[in-house]
């Protein structure tokens, strides 16, 4: 049986002492910790010891999935709140968070008109969690729309989208508009008379595109007016294909970020001044 | 130590680009514990809040959806607001698609127009970037707000506003609803453009803070109104006197 567990002193089956273990002791508490983190299962989610000194904290960004966003190193600055803000981090946060909860509203959803409200209705009354994760969702929207908005007024007035980063911008002004759609579309979905009165409020200005107006009012409503079409094309574009536009645009949005040097840092020279520096910098040298 | 104004004055630059940022804040330091901590502590006080505001707030969940019950008035979600008021307006191609398509394709353009990486990751760039940005702020909201007022109370016969007013005198609806407008919302980003060159001798990015704070303040106060000063039949009245629920009587 030994050798099994290194546990507490000399292992805990059949040993009278490592009933220790379970009673306190710091010493022995720790050797439980140990009994986890050496086990061959744990280390081989985690590669490398916890992070405490220099090796071992480059290898966690460098090993872990969600981490490995991350460069090994940054600037104090982009640690700092009052550059960032943290922003762009709480808009992708809040994207998890509205997944979470969203994928809780799509059990007791049915993208009916008949069906929609009553089981709004029923996950607001009967649903344990129900009515708290519904208005979770409905404010984390709001907020994700907030956090995108601000984030790019962060990255404009601190000129972050200046070369190299500029076709970064570019994607990021793509997540400004699937965000608002994402959270627009989903605005329909209880079919109760605000959701109803918005979306044909839409319909309206979708349906003013000047020569297709004809076409575009019929492509969002799947008719003539808003019904049971309209409800499904905008549950499918809201549950599928607009979060999976949002996490292509993050995931090419976040490497770019990478790519494109990292968070930014002060630059005080543009390019030619850069040059002629260089140059008077090389003349100097040869005397 | 040498912060950036030294190295500035031992490498004779003579711009007034801000230099507010240390030295020291460049140095870098790991990412574990450093910046994962910060981002654990958002997610964290991010989630409190929404947990707390779900608990006592309740999300807006009126009565079914009727078609035959026409709310007075009906709104868009409030990040549509601005647009919303912009069809009161314009003509409904303008406000409904041509503006916001332009606004996202010049949005787009802004590191296209403004391509030198000189001022890269410098809050408001120079010593000039916060007072053009405090007079963009409120030389758009003085006229969004003196625009809309005089499109809402401009006697026009039996109707106010200036497209009627307009009409009034002859001119054709085209004309009233399409080309002033238009003539409104270049003329207004272009007067500010000249200003802010003329009166700060703005370089290029100066400008570009000008144009995104005009879009930046042109969205908060349409969108403020169109949420908080629009009544019934969209006419211009106080927060509280906005009929509740919007979907009219139960």
């Amino acid at each position: 049986m030994r050798g099994i567990g290194p546990l507490c002193g000399e292992g805990v089956i059949g040993m009278p002492h490592g009933a220790k273990v379970w009673q306190g002791g710091l010493g022995c508490e720790m050797s439980v910790w140990k009994y986890i983190t050496q086990s061959r299962f744990w280390k081989s989610i985690y590669r490398n010891p916890y992070p405490r000194d220099r090796r071992t904290r480059a290898m966690v960004v460098l090993n872990s999935l969600a981490l490995h966003l991350h460069p090994v190193r940054v600037p104090v600055r982009a640690t700092r709140i009052t550059y960032t803000w943290g922003l762009g981090g709480l808009a992708t946060w809040t994207f998890v968070l509205l997944t979470l909860t969203g994928v809780f509203l799509m059990w007791y959803y049915i993208p009916t008109t008949e069906d929609a409200y009553w089981t709004i209705v029923k996950l607001e009354t009967g649903v344990m969690f129900g009515s708290f994760l519904r208005n979770m969702h409905r404010w984390a929207a709001h907020a994700m729309v907030i956090a995108v908005i601000l984030h790019m007024t962060r990255v404009f007035y601190t000129g972050a989208y200046k070369p190299p980063r500029d076709f970064n911008w570019v994607i990021g002004v793509s997540l400004l508009l699937v965000t608002l759609l994402l959270s627009f579309s989903g605005y329909l979905l209880p079919w109760d008379q605000l959701a109803y009165w918005a979306i044909s409020v839409g319909m309206e200005m979708g349906g003013a595109t000047p020569l297709i107006g004809k076409q575009v009012r019929m492509a969002l409503l799947g008719g003539f007016e808003i019904g049971q079409q309209t409800l499904i094309r905008w549950y499918t574009l809201h549950v599928i294909f607009l979060p999976l536009s949002t996490i292509l645009l993050m995931a090419t949005h976040f490497w770019r970020v990478r790519k494109d040097g990292n968070i930014s840092t002060p630059v005080y020279e543009d390019d030619d001044e850069e040059k002629r520096r260089a140059v008077e910098r090389r003349r100097q040298a040869r005397g | 130590m040498a912060t950036d104004a030294q190295r500035s004055q031992a490498t004779g630059q003579t711009d007034d680009l801000l230099r507010t940022v240390d030295e020291e804040e460049l140095k870098p330091v790991h990412v574990w514990p450093r910046l994962v901590s910060v981002e654990l502590i958002g997610a964290l006080v991010m989630t409190l809040l929404l947990s707390i505001m779900a608990i006592f707030v309740r999300a807006p969940f009126y009565r079914m959806a009727d078609p035959e019950l026409t709310p007075n008035p009906s709104k868009a979600p409030w990040y549509f607001l601005g647009l919303q008021e912009l069809l009161l307006h314009m003509h409904p191609a303008l406000a409904g698609v041509i503006v916001p398509g332009a606004v996202l394709v010049l949005l787009g353009a802004i590191p296209y127009i403004d391509r030198s990486k000189k001022g890269t990751g410098i809050w408001f760039y120079s010593k000039k970037g916060v007072p053009i940005t405090i007079f963009s702020a409120i030389y758009t909201t003085i006229w969004n707000l003196g625009l809309i007022f005089v499109d809402e109370w401009l006697p026009a016969g039996d109707s106010a506003g200036i497209a009627p007013w307009l009409k009034m005198h002859g001119f054709s609806d085209a004309f009233a609803e399409i080309f002033v407008p238009i003539v409104f919302m270049t003329f207004i980003p272009f007067s500010l453009w000249v200003i802010v060159r003329r009166r700060w001798q703005a370089d290029i990015r100066e400008c570009m803070i000008a144009m995104y704070t005009f879009f930046l303040a042109s969205f908060f106060v349409l969108t403020i109104i169109g949420t908080a000063f629009r009544g019934e039949g969209m006419a211009l009245v106080w927060p509280w006197e906005i009929p509740y629920p919007p979907h009219g009587k139960e």
